[in-house]
């Protein structure tokens, strides 16, 4: 039976030499190696053989099998490439439709990978949030102008004194008291997240938007240290020449309170509706930490200072992305979200 | 609020070779923001004059005329003028093609009735010189042939638009000579004698009648000044003062009512003139319940007793604070009045222009808390302004003047070096003292102890800690004049947020693997909306002062504005697959405090993740939402399978709503949207929506831990396959446990095939799965699976009654 192996073999690669085309190649394949082929026939027999030389001859066998195997894929390729068409590598592949994150997110993604890199962590907090949080501990009084009606929108649900006492926030800024009251300081924390104002939807206005609010915690800041970190991030997140200013604001939550704007990224500082005519986009608002605030946190503000900001995270993707239209964000519209 | 460049060079030396904008710009990088700086003349861009040539009827206006104006163009203008008073040969201000109006309107070449006008002639109040417009403005004889009009009104000032959100903490600011203080503290210039001299204003009543004024509410009007004023003619104001005013953004309206507003925008203090004989006397109380009045604008106002009016002890004279009364105003007939100059409660001022929708320029200072000692002093400036146009004007009264109000003016302490570390920068005493002293501020010294008094105009609400003196130094000195300096702080890695991270990986396999489109929708649903899917928004959390109808109630899945995302899209698509985390919101206590100690909680709020598929074919979208979720879930670690589920809402399909179960938990759910709730929300197209609950996926993933390596298997593994054929209703799951649990040799379970319909006929599907089997101790033999397939193949028959299919 080895023989006849060894004479299957040798039959087999002479006709193989001697092959011209790939059809043939295939015909030859399957008369010798096919389910009937001669390869085949031979090999059923094993089944009758003694069990030390089934081991043997098997072992041939697989042996002679895998030479033939290997030579006619050999040719195979050969063939193939001599008879395929011709291969038109301009044409484009199987199409893949991507999907998209939406730009908030990738906003989002670029501020925090600004933040993570120097050491801020990143914390969340509720959307739904109770006057506490959200106005009290700010240093925002009963009747601050901040509080109207106009401006926040009130949960149905009144408290023992028959007021509202929980809100959709309107600024993540309520996280403040609520991170230094888990973590305690020193701290550094950046809290990104959806803010809410009861304002009528335009072009320009939207009651649901994006903020992320950070700030720093600690025993030795100092309005330098503010106004040198807001300058870095600024200077990340606008790379390139820019010119940045900054200048007095007011916040009842900071003291003091400091805005650093740039120059208006459309028309280079010379002016356009953009920046009302201005030259500058207001961009950053902060300030140091107001010592009310810092007692609402449980901090001693002889012993502890800090700083804070904030960064319109809509409006910066309306600029960076040159966006007109605010209700995009929210339209769900592919048109918009495909761009991105 | 306007400023004019002109008043403060009345109040401060401001060097001559800083041009405006500069000045501008120093105001926005030290005091307050400044919106636009401009010149009066600008306002008059494109306004010249011109000399009317010849006046002719309109052909087809009775009231309109058509005049041919020389203003000093190449050719002659063709007007159309309906001004009665239009005469050849005067000459007027012409508003060019181009120009703008000080009123808003733009002049365009246009025909009227039919003839063409080339520009307009102008009236006083189309220009904001002021309110007469019963005729075109005819100038004087002298003035030249297309000159612009500026030049003709010698208009020469600068007004600054000050941004009013920046000086809301500011009382002192809502005048001209607050503004000066600052300016000459920036620029380290001297305020001026003027200055100094309306400040210093001593009352010297002249006269021996004793006003009859009751404060009855000295909570709410902390302070009453008022005097008699005669000897006054009701006239124009002299151009001045008018171009001043103007200049400020306020309309000229006769000499009295412009001396009130002048002392108001140079002091802050606004005062209210009554006609003397009018009035017999005052009394300031709080309105009565439905108590009607008439303010000066015309309208009838209805009060209530949370206001503060004053009165005439019979009828009410004005809202205090905020405006006028109509039967009491100064008139043409106006020769003696009564001038009042107060304090009122900030508070109460804001809640009742609030209440009333009516903010003024009164209310809008008041509301700020404004300093009560300038009373006395705006009634000595007024006199002063009256008799610009009233030499014989005086006082004919004593003063009265009531006050009921404390001040904290400190003092403060501050120590030196505190101040330094805060700052971060020491910026020497000598530039500390000088700002302080130019701000008004108050110095006593020991060592590096400084007591600081806080001058009276701030001492209100805006400054009273040490940090409100860091900021007057700061923002004086520049806040980008101080040297970079950057945090030295422990250098650690920050705590990671899981939660965070978590949400990152999902959004990044869903938009990466599963190409989906992430959108955001709104937290919000409505009750109109919950109708159409069948759900009850007795459950839902409400808003106390929803601005739209559609945006009432807080919404508890993420599905149901999902959905609409469809619509947008389904013209323009023919299969949508989107994404989206956000927050839902349930009328149950959550875990998160509402207050640091108490043991309330804010409602339940998580976020969900949402994924829809929608379009293509009706099992396709389901079976394909279920693989990105599947995908999903692998991608995390998560072994997920689908439950039935008892409750089936009325707006899935009840074929398909599933429960998503991983390790025993249920992780959210999965439906195809029943066709005729898609159709009563105008989707047209198959859609199949999943829910998943973004915190039970952390937990779950937390506590699975890290990952381990597993040695491979050592021995081979078997496969066999096997199809079968049972009745539809046999669930996936009870087979898949079934084969799982039938032998311990058992080591993997797959289906790769479904079918249904077609040959097989209703109510049955086939089934093929992959069976492994394995022993980790040895190599199995062929046979023994082979037996074990048999017994398999007897216990589905046994059980689900399953017929075997042969290959």
């Amino acid at each position: 039976m080895k023989k006849e192996l060894e004479k299957i073999k040798k039959e087999i690669l002479d006709e193989l030499e001697n092959i011209k085309s790939g059809q043939a190649l295939e015909d030859l394949e399957i008369k010798f190696l096919g389910r009937k082929g001669e390869l085949n026939n031979i090999l059923k027999k094993i089944k009758d053989l003694s069990n030390d030389q089934k081991k043997e001859i098997g072992r041939f066998a697989n042996q002679v099998k895998s030479e033939i195997t290997e030579r006619i894929e050999e040719l195979k390729g050969a063939f193939e490439k001599k008879e395929d068409s011709f291969v038109d590598v301009t044409l484009p592949g199987k199409k893949i439709k991507p999907g998209r994150l939406h730009p908030i997110t990738q906003i989002q993604r670029e501020l925090e990978d600004i933040f993570s890199s120097m050491g801020f962590m990143i914390m969340e907090g509720p959307e739904l949030e109770s006057d506490y949080y959200n106005f009290e501990v700010l240093n925002i009084p009963k009747d601050h102008p901040a509080r109207d009606m106009q401006d926040t929108f009130f949960i149905d649900k009144k408290d023992k004194d028959g007021r509202y006492d929980t809100v959709m926030r309107t600024q993540v800024t309520s996280i403040q008291v609520r991170a230094i009251e888990k973590y305690g300081a020193p701290l550094r924390c950046i809290m990104p997240g959806r803010v809410f104002r009861a304002e009528d939807i335009d072009a320009c206005h939207e009651h649901t938007f994006y903020q992320m609010d950070g700030f720093m915690v600690g025993k030795n800041l100092s309005v330098a240290n503010m106004i040198t970190l807001m300058k870095e991030v600024l200077a990340k997140i606008f790379p390139g020449e820019l010119k940045m200013r900054t200048r007095p604001g007011y916040f009842p939550f900071v003291e003091p309170g400091i805005e650093i704007d740039v120059s208006c990224t459309i028309c280079g500082g010379q002016g356009c509706s953009a920046c009302k005519n201005s030259g500058w986009l207001e961009i950053f608002p902060g300030g140091m930490i107001h010592p009310n605030v810092l007692k609402a946190a449980g901090l001693d503000p002889e012993e502890y200072n800090g700083f804070a900001f904030d960064i319109g995270v809509t409006r910066l993707a309306m600029m960076k992305y040159g966006v007109d239209n605010i209700r995009l964000f929210n339209s769900g519209d592919l048109r918009f979200l495909e761009q991105f | 609020m306007y400023l004019s460049l002109n008043w403060l060079k009345d109040l401060v030396d401001i060097p001559s070779s800083l041009k405006p904008r500069e000045l501008g710009d120093k105001l926005t990088m030290h005091t307050v923001e400044i919106d636009s700086v401009e010149t009066q003349a600008e306002k008059f861009n494109n306004v010249v004059i011109g000399k009317v040539l010849e006046v002719s009827d309109h052909p087809n206006a009775d009231r309109l005329r058509v005049a041919v104006v020389d203003a000093g163009l190449k050719e002659d203008l063709k007007i159309v003028c309906g001004a009665p008073n239009l005469e050849k040969g005067q000459m007027v201000a012409v508003a060019l093609v181009g120009a703008q109006l000080p009123n808003g309107l733009v002049i365009e070449e246009r025909a009227v009735r039919g003839e063409l006008s080339q520009g307009m002639i102008c009236a006083e109040d189309e220009l904001g010189l002021g309110d007469d417009h019963a005729g075109i403005m005819v100038l004087e004889k002298g003035a030249k042939i297309g000159k612009p009009f500026s030049e003709y009104l010698k208009l020469d000032d600068v007004a600054f638009e000050v941004d009013n959100k920046s000086i809301t903490n500011r009382p002192d600011l809502w005048g001209h000579l607050g503004m000066a203080r600052e300016i000459a503290a920036f620029l380290g210039v001297k305020t001026t004698k003027k200055f100094k001299k309306i400040l210093e204003a001593k009352m010297e009543a002249k006269g021996p009648e004793e006003l009859d004024v009751k404060v009855e509410d000295k909570e709410l009007c902390p302070r009453y000044s008022a005097v008699k004023i005669e000897g006054l003619t009701v006239k124009p104001s002299p151009k001045w003062i008018a171009d001043r005013l103007s200049a400020a953004g306020m309309r000229p309206i006769n000499n009295i009512v412009d001396a009130t507003n002048y002392v108001m925008l140079e002091l802050g203090q606004p005062l209210h003139a009554f006609d003397a004989d009018l009035v017999e006397s005052i009394v300031v109380r709080k309105a009565k319940k439905s108590e009607k009045t008439e303010t000066l604008d015309g309208k009838a106002r209805e009060l209530d007793p949370s206001m503060v009016v004053i009165t005439d002890g019979k009828k009410t004279i004005a809202i205090a604070g905020v405006m006028g009364g109509k039967d009491s105003e100064v008139n043409e007939n106006t020769k003696d009045i009564l001038l009042e100059s107060a304090n009122f409660d900030p508070v109460n001022i804001r809640r009742t222009s609030q209440k009333l929708g009516l903010r003024t320029e009164s209310s809008m200072r008041f509301e700020k808390s404004i300093d009560p000692n300038m009373t006395v002093i705006a009634l000595a400036r007024c006199l002063e302004i009256l008799k610009e146009t009233c030499p014989k004007a005086k006082f004919t009264s004593q003063v009265f003047d009531e006050s009921n109000f404390k001040l904290d003016q400190g003092p403060i302490e501050l120590n030196l070096s505190w101040l330094a570390k805060e700052i971060g920068e020491d910026l020497g005493e000598k530039k500390i003292e000088e700002t302080l002293i130019d701000l008004g501020f108050e110095i006593k010294k020991d060592k590096d102890n400084w007591q600081i008094s806080i001058p009276s105009w701030r001492a209100t609400k805006d400054v009273g800690i040490k940090e409100d003196i860091v900021e007057e130094i700061v923002r004086i000195h520049g806040y980008d004049e101080l040297k970079p300096e950057n945090p030295l702080v422990p250098m650690r890695s920050s705590l990671v947020n899981k939660e965070r991270k978590l949400e990152a990986d999902v959004r990044d396999v869903l938009s990466g693997a599963c190409h989906m489109s992430e959108v955001y929708n709104y937290s919000f649903t409505s009750e109109d909306k919950l109708k159409k899917l069948n759900i009850s928004p007795s459950g839902y959390i409400r808003l106390a002062n929803p601005i739209t109808n559609v945006h009432t109630l807080l919404r508890q899945n993420l599905f149901s504005n999902m959905v609409d995302n469809v619509k947008t899209n389904q013209a323009r698509y023919d299969e949508l697959s989107l994404f989206e985390l956000g927050k839902v919101y349930f009328d149950t206590p959550g875990n998160i405090n509402k207050y640091p100690d108490q043991e309330d909680n804010l409602p339940f709020q998580e976020t969900r993740i949402g994924l829809l598929e929608a379009g293509g074919k009706q099992e396709e979208v389901y079976r394909k939402l279920k693989g990105k979720l599947e995908y999903l879930c692998e991608k995390l670690g998560l072994n997920v399978h689908y439950g039935v589920s008892e409750m089936i809402p009325d707006w899935a399909d009840k074929e398909t709503y599933a429960s998503m179960i991983v390790e025993g938990e249920e992780v959210g759910f999965i439906f195809k949207f029943d066709q005729k709730t898609l159709g009563g929300l105008g989707v047209k197209k198959e859609t199949a929506v999943a829910e998943i609950y973004l915190p039970k996926i952390i937990s779950l993933a937390e506590a699975r831990g890290d990952k381990k390596y597993q040695e491979p298997p050592k021995y081979p593994a078997v496969e066999r396959d096997l199809a079968f054929v049972v009745d539809d209703k046999v669930l996936y799951n009870d087979i898949k446990e079934e084969i799982e649990s039938f032998d311990g040799l058992v080591s993997k379970v797959e289906l790769f095939d479904v079918y249904q319909g077609g040959q097989l006929g209703s109510g049955l599907k086939s089934l093929a799965f992959h069976i492994e089997y394995r022993d980790s101790q040895r190599t199995l033999e062929s046979k023994e699976v082979d037996d074990l397939q048999k017994k398999l193949s007897k216990s589905l028959q046994d059980k689900f009654d399953a017929k075997i299919r042969d290959f």
